[in-house]
């Protein structure tokens, strides 16, 4: 039989639940019925400009999986996150052990990192976009050129123009990871590195058998938060690449962008959509269960 | 517990089926007609603070004729995006009751039915007055869709103090001796860049490379003979001669160097290059550079003078709740009079305004023999550029591989074969 709650608890509970009720709101609105509609509309004909030309069962599927440049963007998409990813991770670690142990020029390194963090995204790709010009009229041409290195045409040459969106979304995300390994470090347990210093481990062993597994649960979830968000990279492509050269930095949600709002195929782009949300779904449910077992100290 | 938490659940579901309808009900209102001013929102791609002005003032005057108050909001998309932003705007109840339709995407937007008919409305301004070949873009089955406000000839724009330096005759001065032509076009801005190292030529806009390909090769194509596709569905992208055109503008970027490279931001108008290619609409950017500049017509091939023409239209939206005010104001903004205002920027359609003389003084920065060598004379016998309906799909397919084209090792025949077979993918 239901326990019987008293009109104290009821009344708790109803506030508890009129605290959420404006983002329960927003969700079901700007989050759940959208991510619906992407699945209804990936079953469609739909075109912008044409409207819904019928139900059009698993045609797009079909097409998905004959789609040449699918492929080539899901493979541009894996190769972005896994420079994005690696690189953030050890960069903003490095740099949050260094912060950490307070040596000489912290807080000038903190600001520095920090402030691409605020800068907005569209003015950071401009600015790199410039930086990255090919000859010399770009500034990073210019001075290679100083050691007599003749630079490449970064933006327009396969290869070297994904690397330079990589580097450009390393450098403009950097500072949050930062942050949140600065926490996790400074939270260290030192009674713990205490025993271990006396038990006589030097800076590495200390590192790779104490620090590291304490800082697992924060790495895993900076993992999870930063490859997320690689998969969703749209305004550093879109400012300054458009995808190119040749596709090679055509990522996922680039194309679909290119195929809802450039060749206004809303269906096939909703289908990409829903291809994207399975491969998320998949990956962050892979780095939580990764989560429980390597974090051995996570309550 | 349990059923505390049904009834949130049930509570949530009632508000979110309340909601549905207000989120609706913008659409909703969109259909009623409402008394007092009318609201009507007009979406260019020009930010032109003067061009707008212009604009407005035809609003008025039409506002004035037909005895209404009408509030005018204009919507200044940037080009790059206009196409993306303009449909989905035309998706939702904040959709344009009057649009700018760039030519490439005409026959799209006729397809797709987001154009109303206009002809009832043209009725009442002359509408014989049009070049029919001007019209023809945005017309289907004999009925007009939209209204070319701007027929413009691409030309060519120099800056003549760089030519002076580097010791060679400007385009004028060839045009005059009648040796303008691609060769010497090519050997004038190698001749630029190596004596001044300032690059010689940009491409339109700085956008040959992506955006504006087809702004920037068909010129050369078309006067060699070539052509991207025909109407009658003829690809001719890969044909020889107009493998023979694209070779020369890619050894003119990667032999010569002396084309702004993909990548390089320089700028004509900053004074970063001796020649660039535009329409007349660019002109106003000229007002306060600081170095001589001149203009003639684009460089003969082969084939003689090909012009090519650039071409937009304005239209009405076919479901916006004013649809019927905003068709008649198109045709008003269309007529002889607004026509022959706006001829210096937007070059016009209309027989009267073309032959009269105040059309070759109707640019103040350009003199009447330089609008007449670069302008008048191109209208008539140009060419728009390539369209389809598909044009979207064949646009973003294709830009894939004619960015092989752009490193110096490139094989322009493979790389043009292979351009051939994605337009083959859409053109019939």
């Amino acid at each position: 039989m239901p326990r019987k709650y008293s009109k104290l608890e009821r009344g708790e509970a109803l506030t508890g639940y009129l605290f959420i009720l404006p983002q329960m709101i927003g969700f079901l609105i700007l989050v759940l019925v959208p991510l619906i509609m992407i699945f209804v509309y990936s079953f469609e004909s739909r075109n912008l400009l044409f409207g819904n030309m019928g139900f059009s069962g698993l045609d797009n599927y079909q097409k998905l999986v004959s789609d040449d440049l699918f492929f080539t963007t899901l493979k541009n998409t894996i190769v972005f996150s896994l420079g994005v990813v690696p690189l953030n991770l050890v960069l903003s670690l490095a740099l949050a052990l260094y912060l950490g142990a307070n040596a000489s020029g912290t807080k000038i390194v903190r600001s520095v990192i920090f402030l691409p963090v605020i800068t907005s995204g569209v003015a950071w790709a401009i600015v790199f976009k410039y930086l990255f010009q090919g000859g010399t009229a770009g500034p990073i041409n210019y001075m290679l050129s100083f050691f007599g290195i003749e630079g490449p045409n970064w933006l327009h040459e396969k290869g070297w123009a994904m690397l330079s969106v990589i580097l450009t979304r390393v450098l403009k995300n950097l500072g949050m990871n930062v942050l949140i390994f600065m926490g996790a470090v400074m939270n260290l347990p030192q009674d713990v590195l205490e025993a271990g210093r006396i038990d006589g481990a030097n800076k590495p062993l200390l590192f790779f058998k104490i620090k590291l597994p304490l800082l697992m649960p924060s790495i895993l979830m900076v993992m999870i938060v930063t490859v997320i968000g690689s998969m969703r990279v749209f305004d550093t492509i879109k400012l300054m690449t458009d995808g190119g050269p040749e596709g090679s930095t055509m990522v996922l949600v680039y194309y679909i962008y290119h195929q809802a709002f450039k060749t206004f195929n809303i269906g096939y782009a909703a289908t990409i959509s829903v291809v994207l949300f399975i491969i998320v779904l998949i990956l962050t449910i892979i780095q939580w269960s990764l989560r429980r077992r390597a974090s051995f100290y996570e309550d | 517990m349990k059923s505390s938490l049904k009834r949130v659940f049930c509570a949530l579901l009632v508000i979110f089926v309340a909601v549905l309808p207000v989120m609706a009900q913008g659409s909703g209102e969109s259909q009623q007609q409402t008394s007092g001013p009318i609201d009507i929102k007009i979406a260019t791609w020009t930010s032109n603070q003067d061009q707008l002005d212009l604009l407005g003032s035809f609003v008025d005057e039409f506002a004035a004729k037909e005895g209404v108050e009408i509030n005018a909001t204009f919507e200044s998309i940037t080009f790059d995006e206009y196409n993306t932003l303009l449909s989905l705007e035309l998706q939702g109840s904040e959709a344009p009751d009057v649009f700018w339709v760039l030519e490439t995407s005409a026959p799209a937007f006729i397809e797709s039915g987001l154009l109303a008919p206009l002809d009832e409305e043209l009725a009442e301004y002359n509408p014989d007055d049009f070049s029919p070949k001007a019209m023809e873009l945005w017309q289907k089955d004999g009925v007009t869709y939209a209204v070319p406000f701007s027929t413009s000839p691409f030309f060519v724009i120099y800056n003549a103090d760089l030519f002076a330096q580097a010791g060679i005759p400007t385009p004028a001065d060839l045009v005059a001796e009648g040796n303008w032509n691609w060769d010497t076009f090519r050997q004038s801005s190698k001749a630029i860049k190596d004596a001044t190292g300032v690059w010689g030529f940009q491409t339109v806009d700085g956008g040959g490379y992506d955006a504006r390909i087809l702004h920037n090769l068909c010129p050369i194509i078309r006067s060699y003979g070539g052509d991207a596709w025909t109407n009658d569905g003829q690809i001719l992208i890969n044909s020889s001669e107009s493998v023979e055109a694209v070779q020369l503008f890619h050894d003119m970027v990667y032999v010569d160097g002396s084309v702004v490279p993909p990548g390089d931001q320089s700028n004509f108008f900053a004074g970063a290059a001796g020649m660039t290619v535009a329409q007349v609409s660019r002109v106003s950017n000229l007002a306060e550079a600081d170095f001589a500049w001149g203009v003639a017509p684009m460089p003969a091939g082969p084939m003689g003078d090909v012009p090519v023409i650039g071409q937009a239209g304005i239209g009405a939206y076919s479901r916006g709740k004013n649809v019927d005010i905003a068709k008649k104001l198109v045709a008003y903004m269309t007529n002889e009079e607004c026509v022959a205002r706006m001829a210096g920027i937007w070059p016009p359609a209309r027989y009267s305004v073309l032959e009269s003389d105040d059309f070759l003084s109707s640019q103040p920065l350009l003199t009447a023999e330089q609008m007449d060598m670069a302008v008048g004379s191109s209208i008539e016998t140009g060419r728009v550029l390539p369209s389809h309906v598909m044009y979207p799909q064949i646009e973003v397919e294709s830009r894939i591989v004619w960015d092989r084209l752009w490193n110096a090792d490139a094989d322009v025949k493979a790389v043009l074969d292979a351009v051939a077979q994605v337009y083959a993918n859409y053109i019939n």
